[in-house]
């Protein structure tokens, strides 16, 4: 056909196939592009509200990769005039882009620490050896150490241990499918739940912070912590419960379990004088995020922590090289990029306008309502997107949505860690789920249960707690 | 002669790998089996990679090796590969990255040239395609997939013969079902029904559906050298003519007794995408093993 071979034609053929949501959003893009602007919409602001359309469903589907991905919202915006190329640069690199950065680097220096059999061990001391008190030991160990170090570091460094376990119950995984999916859902929903604690529990609520303070808002790390952190607190007994009820595990007591466990983690290398170094640096870099993140930045702290590693030497710069997703950090920072343009060019307070005209009535009349359309929609988004790509590209919106920027501000980030449904959602729950002792399946069970619950809990979270602080 | 056996898991792969064997065994093949793990989100990739490197450190394969451990172990079990090997076990220190976002282990054969076992992560027409393309495979073989365009995908993108395993029991199937025209390639897609009806011991039924019988058209040079080549091999064999249209004379002669081996359409690409071919009609209607050869 017109002199192309029967081999090129089948490869633009599956070019095309694989590509097809890359071609139906830009098709959608050049149609919404071609449609008339609203007269109270700038058309600066309904190109980024276009480029955000298809950005979205791009991240969602990947039919191109996600650093192209990154690199068509920059050039979009450049080429669509929303923004000058310095104006665009500027807002790529911010310090939730840094943070992103260092965190993704930190999580490789303290995943090869080997803390993970000190961890095991703490956990088993307290938890004893009903099944129970394990789920609960897990979870609540994932959700403290999630919200400062972050929900993938933890994640990766509970689920073997979560796994070891289940191997000493039984080596035929087929007979401890419940008890699997008890230990390793509380592993990943305790990181998601921990994860919304402090600003440095994910990159998510840097990205927040980034927006309020564009806003004029700043809030504290320890203040973040005041508003946030008891509502991980009632998560927690909770979501254990309803993961036990969910799964009712093949085996109610894991003695002789965890008498292996303990007896393997004995046998496991000794603390090192190298090992408390780095643990010491943690904590320089934790105490910097208390009390210098406002003057400083949350990423610089991070990147701070990375520096001194590898002065160290207690990473090489070729591992972190090779574990850091490098087109994630340039995506995030095109999104946030994208953000600021929504917001800057009034896409965001256009976007805002229109929920309000459709939805006013009912968030005036009906108590909560105006949470619940924040949460749900939040909630959906990051189940399908990814929690900081979703505040990322909702948090200009929802900032704009009502006076109390601050508190919906915090409401999005908290809700975005609402990505129970989905196996793919969460690094968390992407890990746990690779270790295919789960199935997707599962994550719809129980991810409506957790999901629904979490949803009321925290409408009652911030009108009953919240209200405390004005 | 290459080969390529996908595997999916452990509970439902063993019919394509004894087929697939069978096969390799009848060629004489190079055979690599392959197993394609669920496409991780680009999100959470190395992350992921990271928490299998620290699962390592606690023992525990990253997923996907299990499986190719379980073909080790039908491999070893039917002594299909070397007796040293066997006794060595699963070369578990020998599976290496190599760089292309696959694992790969290296395996000296016995009844076959040699098997590779490989892993590798992502959509699976895509990853399939691409192993073909740079291992320059013959025949893919593979489990019949319940997705609804996988058999359209397989046969438009993958460019090898692809040997769908469909409800495969070695008793059952006792006849090779060749439908026959007087197309350019017959001859390749005999060689391959001659040899598949030799390792399995079963005879071969030629089936010729003509548009309009009167016309005779079938019985050219080419269709008389197709029939030589199978009396020759020894193959037992019978012809049977069918007046109608072909894709349906097909279906309706595929009892559940029958292996289909049939020529791939040689109509154009984009032809092929939008009409369909009568390869990928037979393909979908029947519930049997069949062999598409390109």
């Amino acid at each position: 056909m017109l002199g192309f071979s029967n081999i090129s034609l089948s490869n633009f053929l599956f070019w095309a196939t694989q590509k097809k949501w890359f071609l139906y959003a830009l098709g959608l893009g050049v149609l919404l592009l071609s449609l008339p602007t609203p007269h109270d919409l700038q058309i600066k602001a309904k190109i980024s509200i276009i480029i955000l359309i298809v950005s979205l469903i791009l991240i969602i589907k990947e039919p191109i990769p996600l650093p192209a991905v990154a690199i068509f919202i920059l050039i979009a915006q450049i080429y669509g005039g929303v923004d000058t190329v310095d104006g665009i640069s500027k807002s790529f690199m911010s310090d939730a882009v840094f943070f992103i950065m260092g965190s993704l680097m930190l999580a490789v220096v303290i995943i090869k620490q080997g803390w993970d059999s000190r961890i095991a061990l703490g956990i088993l001391k307290f938890t004893g050896n009903k099944t129970a008190g394990i789920a609960l030991g897990f979870l609540s160990i994932s959700a403290v150490l999630s919200s400062f170090i972050g929900e993938h570091t933890v994640a990766a460094i509970m689920l073997p241990i979560g796994m070891t376990l289940i191997r000493f119950t039984s080596a035929n995984p087929s007979k401890v499918k419940n008890l699997s999916a008890v230990i390793l859902f509380s592993i990943a929903y305790g990181c998601l739940i921990g994860s919304v604690g402090t600003p440095s529990g994910g990159g998510r609520n840097v990205i927040m912070i980034n927006y309020l303070n564009q806003a004029g808002i700043s809030i504290s790390y320890f203040e973040w912590m005041l508003r946030v952190y008891p509502f991980i607190f009632i998560q927690i007994p909770i979501v254990s419960w309803i993961i036990m009820k969910t799964f009712k595990p093949e085996h109610r007591i894991l003695d002789s379990s965890v008498r292996k466990l303990v007896i393997k983690v004995a046998r496991s290398r000794a603390i090192t004088g190298r090992n408390t170094l780095t643990v010491l640096i943690f904590i320089l870099i934790l105490s910097g995020w208390v009390f210098f993140s406002e003057k400083f930045g949350l990423g610089t702290i991070a990147l701070t922590g990375v520096f001194l590693y590898l002065l160290g030497g207690f990473v090489k710069w070729s591992d972190l090289n090779k574990h850091t997703h490098w087109g994630v950090i340039i995506l995030f920072g095109a999104t946030i990029s994208l953000g600021t343009s929504i917001s800057k060019t009034g896409g965001a307070m256009w976007l805002a306008d229109q929920l309000v005209y459709f939805l006013g009535t009912f968030m005036e009349t009906i108590p909560f309502f105006r949470e619940f359309v924040i949460i749900v929609v939040t909630t959906s988004m990051s189940n399908v997107l990814s929690s900081s790509a979703t505040v990322a590209v909702l948090g200009p919106i929802n900032l704009n949505l009502v006076p109390e920027i601050l508190n919906i501000g915090l409401l999005t980030a908290m809700s975005s860690a609402f990505s129970y449904f989905t196996a793919v959602a969460a690094p968390a729950c992407t890990i746990v789920y690779s270790s295919g002792m789960i199935r997707a399946k599962d994550f719809i069970k129980i991810g409506f249960r957790v999901g629904v619950i979490s949803i009321l809990l925290l409408i009652a979270y911030v009108n009953i707690y919240w209200p405390l602080f004005t | 002669m290459k080969i390529l056996i996908a595997i999916g898991s452990k509970d439902f792969s063993t019919p394509t790998l004894r087929l697939g064997m069978k096969v390799a065994q009848a060629f004489h093949a190079k055979t690599t089996i392959i197993d394609v793990g669920e496409k991780i989100s680009e999100f959470s990739s190395h992350l992921v990679e990271l928490a299998h490197d620290q699962m390592e450190s606690w023992d525990f394969d990253p997923p996907g090796v299990d499986v190719l451990e379980w073909a080790f172990n039908y491999l070893s079990d039917n002594k299909l590969i070397d007796a040293k090997q066997i006794e060595i076990g699963f070369p578990r220190s020998r599976l290496i990255d190599d760089g292309e976002d696959r694992k790969l282990v290296y395996l000296p054969g016995t009844v076959c040239e040699n098997v590779n076992l490989i892993l590798r992560n992502g959509d699976i027409v895509a990853e399939l395609r691409d192993e073909v393309q740079v291992g320059k495979y013959d025949v893919t073989i593979l489990g019949k997939s319940r997705k609804r365009n996988m058999s359209h995908d397989l046969l438009q993108y993958i460019n090898s013969s692809i040997f769908v395993v469909n409800n495969y029991d070695d008793q059952k199937f006792d006849k090779i079902l060749l439908p026959l025209n007087e197309a350019s390639g017959m001859m390749k897609v005999a060689k391959y029904a001659i040899r598949v009806a030799l390792a399995l011991k079963i005879e071969i039924e030629i089936l010729t559906v003509l548009e309009n019988k009167s016309s005779n058209q079938i019985k050219s040079y080419n269709y008389n050298k197709v029939v030589k080549l199978i009396r020759r091999s020894g193959v037992q064999y019978a012809i049977e003519e069918k007046e109608g249209v072909v894709a349906e004379q097909i279906i309706k002669k595929a009892d559940k007794n029958k292996i289909i081996v049939m020529k791939a359409s040689s109509m154009s690409p984009i032809k092929r995408y939008f009409k369909g071919s009568i390869p990928l009609s037979v393909m979908n209607a029947c519930d049997v093993p069949i062999l598409i050869v390109k």
